[in-house]
C-alpha cells in the first residue's frame, strides 16, 4: 500500500486570523511545530502578544452586534456552505492532522468526519434554538422564553484532536449569534489555519470567526478579559479544574471544561471476543493512546481460565500492532506527539513496575515500519496484575499503556472503576443485558459504553463526563451545547 | 500483503475495482460482440470504487476500530492480473473474467464478515457489490454457454 502523499510542502510561518484578515504576529516568540514521525519541522506557530489577542477580542465585540441581528437561517446558512468545503476539502484536511498530530490516516479521516458532524448539527439552529410558549398565563397575558447569544465567546483547544475539537463548540457558538476567539494548541495549530481559511471562503462577516496562537499567556488574556463571556477548553484536569474553571467563577464566566480521564474497560466472561478485542485495541492504543476517551484499565472478570485466554489474546493482538508514519496506510498506531509525552509514559512504566506490575508487554521495544526516527515513537505496553492503589491505576497517563486487572464479578469491577476520581467514560462488555444495565445505572461516568471501545457521543448528543473529569454545569455538543451558548429571557405580555 | 486497516482495505478494493476495469475494457476492444456487456463492466466497476469510498467516508470515524477491522486478510489471495494473452480466444476470456469475478466476491465477502459490526457501513457497501458481481458472474456464464 502506498504512502500517501505530504501536502504541506514548505515549513509555513502560521499567521493570526483576526477580523476576516491574515495578520503577522508582532511577538519575537515562536514555537516549532514539527511532525512527529519524522521529526521534521513543518511550521513556526508566533506566541501572540496581549495587543494581539485583545484586537482579536475587539473584533469578535465590534462584530456581535450586526451578527446577532443576522437571521439564524443567514447565520447557518454560512455554515452549510463550510460544511462543503470540509467535504471538498477532507482528504488534505485528513493529512495535515497525521502530520502534525501523528495519528494514522484512518484516525484522522475520523476526526474530519466527525468535526464536519459538529457542523452539520449546528445548521439545526433555527430549529434548536427555538424557545416556548404559554398564552392567557393569565387572561390575556402570555408568557414565552427567547433564547439569546451571549456575546464573544473563546475556546481553548488540545492537541489531541486539533480539527475536531474546537468544532465541538464553534459552529454552535456562531450558529447561535455569537463570535468566537479559537486558540488553537501550539503543537499542531495548522489544522486550524486551514479551518479558518474556510471559514473565510464560507464568508463569514469579518470578526464573528477569529484565531490566535499562543501559550498560557493568551490564556490568561483570554481569562481575564471582561470582554469574554464564555469559555470552553479541553485538556488536563490540573489546568481544567484549578486554572480554567476557577478564573471563570471569579470573573463570572460560563465554562465548560471537559478534563482528564481514567477509564475502565470491563469484560465479562459472556463478552463476544472476536469483536471485544479489536474495540480494546482502538480504546487503548488508538491515537496512541492519547485521549479522554481512551481505555485506561482493562478489567477482566471471571475465573482464571477465561483470565488468561483473553489476556493471552489481548497481548497477541496488541504485539503486532504495526507502528508507523500515519500516512502509511498500513500504519496502525503512530507516534506520540512529543517527546515530553513519550517520557510521561516511559515514566509510568518504570513506576508500575517498581509498585509491582508485571510487565506483560513492553512498550519500550518496538519497531517502526519504514526508515524514520524513532524519537517520538513508543511501542504498547501491557502491564498486569495492577491495583487501585497504584499510580499506573489512578492517574491519566495519555499513551499507549494498558494496565490490566482483575475482578471476581461484575460488582466489584463497578465498585474498583467508581473508587476513581475520575468519570468519563468507562465501558463493560458483555453479552448480558442485565450486567449491562447494572453497569449503566451503577457507574460514575459521564459516558458510558456497552460493547464500546470508545464512547464517543454523536455531534447531536452531549459529551458528558463526572467528577473531576468535567467541571462546569452543560456539556460540549447537542442540546447542552446550544444552551450554554444562550441566555433565556422570559418575557410577559400583556397589550392593554 | 497482509492487511489490517480500513484504509488499505479501501485502497485495495480500488485496486481490484481499476484492474477489473482495465480487463474488461480490453475485452471490449478485442471482442466487439460483446462491447456493450464489458464496457458496462467497467463503467460499473468505477461506480463500486465511489460507492466503497462514500461508504467509508461517510462513516469513518475516530471511535470506530478503523485500524483493526481488517485483521490479517491476505491480499496476494485476491490480486488479479488484468493482462490477457495476445491470442487468447473468446471462451477462454470470459473464464478468465469469471475467475477475476470470484475472486473479487471472495475478497469482498471476505473483508465484510471480518469487519462487520466494526465498520458499519462499509461491510454493507461490499455486500452490495458481492450481489451485484454474482449477477455478473450468471450474465458471463450465460454467454460462455450461449457461444458468444
Amino acid at each position: 500500500m502506498a504512502i500517501l502523499e505530504n501536502p504541506i510542502k514548505e515549513v509555513l510561518e502560521l499567521e493570526n486570523y483576526i477580523n476576516g484578515e491574515w495578520v503577522s504576529s508582532e511577538s519575537d516568540q515562536f514555537s516549532d511545530v514539527v511532525n512527529p514521525a519524522t521529526g521534521k519541522t513543518i511550521a513556526r506557530t508566533p506566541m501572540s502578544t496581549r495587543k494581539e489577542v485583545n484586537a482579536a477580542i475587539e473584533a469578535a465585540k465590534d462584530s456581535f452586534p450586526d451578527w446577532r441581528r443576522t437571521t439564524p437561517l443567514a447565520r447557518v446558512r454560512c455554515l452549510f456552505r463550510l460544511k462543503e468545503l470540509l467535504e471538498e476539502n477532507f482528504e488534505e484536511l485528513s493529512r495535515v492532522q497525521t502530520i502534525e498530530h501523528g495519528k494514522t490516516i484512518d484516525e484522522s479521516r475520523g476526526e474530519t468526519r466527525r468535526g464536519i458532524e459538529m457542523v452539520e448539527v449546528a445548521t439545526g439552529i433555527p430549529s434548536l434554538m427555538m424557545g416556548y410558549n404559554l398564552e392567557d398565563i393569565a387572561t390575556g397575558i402570555d408568557e414565552y422564553v427567547i433564547y439569546q447569544p451571549l456575546g464573544v465567546c473563546c475556546h481553548i483547544a488540545p492537541y489531541n484532536f486539533p480539527f475536531m475539537v474546537p468544532l465541538w463548540f464553534a459552529p454552535f457558538a456562531v450558529a447561535t449569534g455569537n463570535t468566537i476567539v479559537i486558540k488553537p494548541s501550539p503543537r499542531d495549530p495548522i489544522s486550524q489555519v486551514k479551518l479558518a481559511e474556510l471559514v473565510d471562503e464560507a464568508g463569514f462577516p469579518p470578526g464573528v470567526w477569529n484565531v490566535v496562537h499562543g501559550h498560557k499567556d493568551v490564556v490568561s488574556v483570554l481569562l481575564e478579559h471582561p470582554d469574554i463571556e464564555a469559555v470552553t477548553f479541553v485538556g488536563s484536569t490540573k489546568i481544567g479544574r484549578d486554572i480554567i474553571y476557577k478564573k471563570c467563577g471569579e470573573t463570572g464566566k460560563r465554562v465548560i471544561a471537559q478534563c482528564s480521564a481514567k477509564n475502565y474497560m470491563v469484560v465479562m466472561p459472556d463478552c463476544n471476543v472476536g469483536r471485544t478485542i479489536p474495540a480494546l485495541m482502538t480504546s487503548f492504543f488508538g491515537n496512541t493512546g492519547q485521549r479522554c476517551l481512551a481505555g485506561g484499565n482493562l478489567v477482566i472478570v471471571g475465573d482464571s481460565k477465561f483470565y488468561n485466554e483473553f489476556l493471552d489474546a489481548v497481548v497477541d493482538t496488541t504485539s503486532r500492532i504495526r507502528i508507523g508514519y500515519g500516512l502509511d496506510e498500513a500504519t496502525q498506531m503512530g507516534p506520540m506527539q512529543s517527546i515530553d509525552g513519550k517520557e510521561r509514559v516511559l515514566a509510568y512504566i518504570e513506576k508500575g513496575i517498581e509498585e509491582g506490575a508485571n510487565l506483560r508487554l513492553d512498550g519500550r521495544q518496538f519497531s517502526v515500519r519504514g526508515d524514520y526516527p524513532d524519537r517520538y515513537f513508543l511501542g504498547p505496553t501491557i502491564l498486569e496484575d495492577v491495583t487501585t492503589d497504584m499510580k499506573v491505576a489512578k492517574d491519566e497517563i495519555f499513551g499507549p499503556l494498558m494496565s490490566v486487572m482483575r475482578a471476581k464479578d461484575l460488582n466489584e469491577a463497578i465498585e474498583m472503576a467508581n473508587g476513581s476520581d475520575l468519570g468519563n467514560a468507562h465501558a463493560i462488555f458483555t453479552s448480558s443485558g442485565k450486567d449491562a444495565r447494572e453497569f449503566q445505572y451503577r457507574v460514575q461516568s459521564g459516558n458510558v459504553g456497552i460493547n464500546i471501545g470508545i464512547v464517543a457521543p454523536m455531534a447531536f448528543f452531549p459529551f458528558g463526563g463526572m467528577k473531576d473529569s468535567f467541571f462546569g454545569v452543560l456539556h460540549g455538543q447537542g442540546r447542552d451545547v446550544i444552551r450554554f451558548f444562550t441566555e433565556s429571557k422570559v418575557v410577559i405580555q400583556r397589550w392593554l | 500483503m497482509e492487511i489490517n486497516t480500513a484504509s488499505e482495505a479501501i485502497s485495495f478494493s480500488q485496486e481490484l475495482e481499476d484492474e477489473g476495469a482495465q480487463f474488461y475494457q480490453d475485452l471490449a476492444r478485442r471482442y466487439t460482440e460483446g462491447k456493450e456487456i464489458f464496457l458496462s463492466f467497467a463503467k460499473e466497476n468505477a461506480s463500486n470504487v465511489v460507492q466503497v469510498r462514500r461508504a467509508y467516508y461517510g462513516v469513518i470515524s475516530d471511535a470506530i476500530e478503523a485500524c483493526f477491522s481488517f485483521g490479517g486478510i491476505d491480499t496476494d489471495d485476491y490480486s488479479i492480473d488484468s493482462r490477457l494473452p495476445k491470442d487468447i480466444i473468446y471462451s477462454d476470456a470470459l473464464r478468465a473474467a469469471v475467475a477475476i469475478e470470484e475472486k473479487t466476491v471472495s475478497f469482498y465477502s471476505e473483508a465484510g464478515e471480518v469487519s462487520k459490526s466494526l465498520m458499519a457501513d462499509v461491510p454493507r457497501a461490499f455486500g452490495i457489490i458481492v450481489k451485484k458481481r454474482d449477477k455478473r458472474i450468471n450474465r458471463l456464464r450465460t454467454l460462455l454457454k450461449e457461444g458468444k
